[in-house]
Order: structure tokens, then sequence, then C-alpha cells
């Protein structure tokens, strides 16, 4: 569970909540919120990831 | 955004100076939003706000306080202190202490200063909520 993909996920996860919350109201506009800024947070950490690849480490 | 009908509205429990509000709603995370009436999203915010902070210190993170000549420590240690009483039980605690060297360090501090600056950006919807600015 101490795995980076685990830690990123529930992190994702618990600042999806929180803002779906904090800025949407009803049900329907929240669920469309927490999925936008869940996916958004992991492709974008995945994305970022894979384009790290191309810089060597020192 | 949908605009919502007047009588959607959640009454606030008591009627406390904003000052005061805004104290209690960094102590206890989601207080506020209780205290104005926003129950469940209370209750959303106290449970994410905890699970973050718990997390974080079962990680080995480490809540910060300002390290002189360590002008970003200063940042962190704000975030720190935004959990409120959380910070201040663990602090009691011992607990937070941060262990440099676990594998888990930085994902740890990740989740404390997280924690506490979402229970700061709690602080400015209270605000917004009680100044009007937002009507749920």
């Amino acid at each position: 569970m101490v795995d980076h993909l685990s830690l990123m996920t529930l992190h994702a996860l618990l600042v999806a909540i929180y803002f779906s919350f904090l800025w949407k109201h009803g049900r329907r506009e929240r669920w469309f919120y927490f999925w936008k800024v869940f996916g958004a947070l992991m492709v974008g950490a995945v994305a970022l990831g894979w384009l790290m690849y191309f810089f060597p480490r020192p | 955004m949908t605009e919502q009908p007047a009588t959607s509205h959640p009454q606030p429990l008591f009627r406390l100076p904003l000052p005061l509000l805004l104290a209690l709603a960094w102590l206890i995370p989601g207080l506020g939003h209780f205290l104005l009436g926003r129950r469940l999203r209370a209750s959303v915010f106290f449970v994410v706000i905890a699970i973050a902070f718990v997390v974080g210190l079962v990680l080995q993170g480490e809540l910060i306080l300002p390290t002189a000549g360590d002008p970003l420590s200063y940042l962190a240690a704000i975030a720190s202190i935004g959990n409120g009483t959380l910070f201040f039980v663990a602090k009691s605690l011992g607990l937070g202490q941060g262990v440099v060297t676990s594998a888990s360090f930085e994902y740890g501090n990740t989740f404390l200063l997280t924690a506490g600056m979402m229970n700061l950006l709690l602080l400015l919807d209270v605000h917004d909520i009680v100044q009007g600015h937002k009507e749920w």
C-alpha cells in the first residue's frame, strides 16, 4: 500500500472529493467534477512521469 | 453554475461573529460549515482532511515548523499549522517528527501539507458564505 501509484491514487481521490464538495453543488455536478479532477490528476501524473523519461538522471 | 432556489439555502445553527467562526473553522476542519448549516459538506471536509492528516503521520511525514534561514519552511509551517487542532494534538503526542530516512517521508509531507492547505481554503469558503458571495 506504500507504493507510489497507490498513494498517488489516494491523494487524488481525497483532493477530488474535497474540491467537488467545495466548488460544486448538487449530486450530478459533483460527480462530474469529481471524475474530472480525479482523472486529470491521475492521467496528468502518469503523463508527466512518461515525459520525465526523456530527462536522464544526473 | 445553476442558480438554486432561495428556499434551499441552509440556515446557520448559530449567529457567530466572523472572526470567531473563522477561528473555530480553523481549529476543527469542517466546523465552520457545520455552524453555517452545511452539515453534509462539513462532514465530508472533516473526513477528507482527517484521513489526509492521519495518512501523512502514518507515512512518517513531518509537521514542519519555521526554521531560521529557511524561507520555504515558513510557507510549509503555515500549511502545517493550518491543520488546526489536529496539528496541536499530534505535536503534543510527539507525532509528526518526520523520519527523513524513511522511503515514505516525502509522501507523508505531501499528505500533511495538503490537509493543512485544504483546511485553510475552507476558511476562505466560510468567509465567502458569511459575506454572501456564495449562497450554498
